[in-house]
């Protein structure tokens, strides 16, 4: 394809700019004939599966995120005698929420509680469910753990990027102008080559005429000549009211195709298009903890906190975990099976009776690097004097990333904010800094988008996944080669040892991965009790 | 990120024609503080059951290829940096670990890392604003 020749003699590739539009709508998929809209990922699985007979059989869990969660109640239910155990004084595992007095103290670091004030919360790990994610929704419908919507797209937020060129460059720009402009003027240029004829071979009889009026549609293009002069959408420069003033208000004028391009904005526009980031999203009410509650709210009094794993070995009849309790006691329990949902990254590190290819493909994979803070404000100045309720600001500084603004607690005194979510070595360089620092570099970068932003906060809480104790990462991250070569293995149980979680999955990183991977990896284990009864 | 990276890269490279040794130094010692001084701790003394020491290790002191695998692949628990770092910036932290701590192993040659890499050595450029979970 050309490049279209910009002001200043810079060249830019259409097909760079065209990939930019994915998330705008259905654009980029006529544009560049792309199937790949299609790459998000739905969940397979949407009901667990019907186990019975269990018979008493014994089953060690470890681990109470919601893969182990999920194995608990189902093999309970199925009849198995379970024993869960838990290596901290709560569950959930990353299905966790901070609130007032949550103490945290990462590997190599200061130790921290949670200043918030009664009734406000982050959930530093997971936070947003996907509509597809249906086996969530199912424990969620079925422990009634109430959720709301979660405000995963506003068209009124900011992007503030940085690193661009340009006028554009270095502020604050709503989100909604970047959208409309950006779309008008690729449909401008793309009709203005459908009707020089350039495209004709792409087109069946009487294609052309409605792809036209597809173009004019989606860019709100003039009727006549298809030209982008601006629209309604990106927002106007006065208001409409009433009477005469401001009465019709004042349209606002398009930005220069030249400086949305520079400044590099477009790129957001892209980022909830994949099908796990769209609409419908959801949130537990009250934090992310609520899942879990309510699991052990329907379970038997079977979970063990404070057990930390030492030992897992194994013999022909039976395997036997080892554990330092939290008064430094030792024991061992004994069962039949085991279901170990412990990260991997925990696991390598964990004394294991298991063949050297399973131990070798424990330590196949590497885990993600990320971290979160949550900043609470004393106004909801975003929504008071921005109108903006919910939905991410975009950042170019990878240490921030996104500020996300709450989709709780509307139009009430205070909120949390989300203050940066950096991964890779964003997040190792965020997890280098104190805690003051990590709070002092969030407050700087919100500050250039909102003057409220550092004098409102009057609380913090951070995290860095990676040096967390018992997860060691943010989640698993396969390479290809990994996939071949280590993740079969782990899906198969060692002896008596069935792993379970979102390393164990296609939906690493989200709730889902680790519901469905126990759903699977329970499924074999009655499988094989049942031949052996 | 990626423009940075680069550019800081460029200029270490640069340098290495003047002083190679001080100021390889300098810019693998930064490398270090800011991106794994956080689990492997400020003297490369790691923590304990969670994060392996550099200091005195001997993967860290070995093979060229190996070492360079380790920030190019992950392992384990830790991470890959080969979308974050260029060549010359894992060059750049490898050296400094290699010497420092009372380590004592030759430097890591960017093109040690970029055959570790296998043929890719361009960081993709990373378009999606919002992280995918």
């Amino acid at each position: 394809m050309a490049n279209v020749a910009m002001p200043g003699g810079a060249a830019f590739s259409r097909r760079d700019f065209l990939e930019g539009l994915q998330g705008v709508g259905g654009t980029a998929l006529l544009m560049a004939g792309m199937s790949a809209l299609g790459f998000g990922i739905d969940s397979a699985a949407a009901a667990p599966p019907t186990l019975s007979g269990g018979n008493g059989k014994r089953v060690v869990v470890l681990g109470t995120g919601v893969a182990g969660l999920t194995s608990a109640y189902e093999l309970t239910n199925a009849g198995y005698d379970v024993t869960v155990l838990e290596a901290r004084d709560r569950v959930g595992g990353r299905s966790y929420t901070a609130r007032k007095g949550t103490r945290l103290t990462e590997l190599g670091g200061e130790a921290q509680v949670c200043d918030f004030d009664e009734g406000y919360y982050i959930n530093p790990g997971p936070w947003r469910i996907p509509y597809a994610h249906r086996g969530y929704l199912h424990y969620a419908r079925k422990f009634q753990v109430g959720v709301e919507l979660f405000n995963n797209d506003n068209d009124h937020a900011y992007i503030n990027f940085e690193k661009g060129t340009g006028p554009l460059a270095g502020r604050p720009v709503r989100k909604q102008e970047i959208a409309a402009d950006t779309r008008g003027y690729a449909t401008e240029m793309l009709a203005k080559q459908v009707r020089q004829g350039a495209l004709d071979q792409e087109f069946g009889p009487g294609d052309k005429e409605l792809f036209l009026d597809y173009l004019r549609g989606e860019g709100y293009l003039t009727r006549n000549d298809f030209r982008y002069i601006g629209a309604d959408g990106r927002g106007p420069d006065v208001d409409p009211g009433a009477g005469l003033d401001p009465g019709p208000g004042k349209p606002s004028k398009p930005h220069a195709l030249t400086d949305i391009l520079h400044s590099q904005t477009w790129r957001t526009l892209q980022s909830v298009a994949p099908l796990d980031q769209q609409r419908t999203m959801f949130q537990p009410i009250g934090g992310m903890d609520q899942l879990p509650a309510g699991f052990v709210r329907n379970l038997k009094p079977i979970i063990r906190l404070g057990h930390v794993v030492e030992k897992i070995s194994q013999s022909p009849e039976s395997v036997t975990v080892a554990y330092v309790d939290r008064r430094g006691q030792r024991g061992v329990v004994t069962a039949d099976y085991c279901v170990c949902t412990i990260p991997l990254s925990v696991l390598s590190g964990i004394d294991l009776q298991v063949s050297p290819k399973f131990k070798e493909a424990i330590s196949g994979v590497s885990y993600a690097l990320v971290g979160k803070i949550g900043l609470q404000m004393k106004t909801r100045f975003w929504e008071e004097n921005h109108q903006i309720y919910g939905g991410h600001v975009y950042f170019d500084d990878p240490v921030i990333g996104i500020v996300s603004l709450p989709s709780t607690g509307w139009l009430g005194p205070k909120g949390v904010i989300l203050g940066f979510y950096p991964h890779g070595a964003a997040a190792a360089q965020m997890s280098a800094m104190s805690l003051a620092d990590r709070k002092a570099y969030a407050l700087a970068a919100g500050q250039k988008v909102f003057p409220e932003y550092a004098q409102s906060c009057d609380g913090s809480f951070s995290i860095a996944w990676h040096r967390v104790p018992f997860n060691m990462g943010g989640w698993a991250q396969w390479t290809e080669e990994g996939r071949a070569k280590y993740y079969p293995t782990l899906l198969e149980p060692d002896g008596r040892l069935y792993l379970a979680g979102e390393h164990l999955s296609y939906l690493t990183g989200w709730q889902e991965g680790g519901i469905e991977s126990a759903w699977q990896q329970i499924a074999k284990l009655h499988k094989r009790a049942m031949a052996q009864a | 990120m990626r423009a940075r990276t680069v550019a800081g890269a460029a200029v270490a490279a640069g340098a290495l024609l003047v002083a190679p040794c001080a100021l390889a130094q300098a810019s693998g010692a930064a490398l270090f503080s800011k991106y794994c001084a956080a689990c492997h701790q400020a003297q490369g003394q790691g923590i304990k059951g969670a994060f392996p020491a550099l200091a005195g290790d001997a993967l860290v002191q070995g093979d060229q290829k190996t070492a360079a695998s380790v920030l190019l692949h992950g392992r384990g628990g830790m991470p890959n940096f080969s979308e974050d770092l260029s060549d010359a910036d894992i060059a750049s932290v490898l050296t400094y670990v290699r010497s420092a701590f009372g380590n004592h192993a030759p430097p890591i040659s960017v093109a040690a890392v970029a055959a570790a890499r296998g043929g890719a050595s361009a960081a993709q450029d990373d378009q999606s604003a919002l992280p995918g979970h």
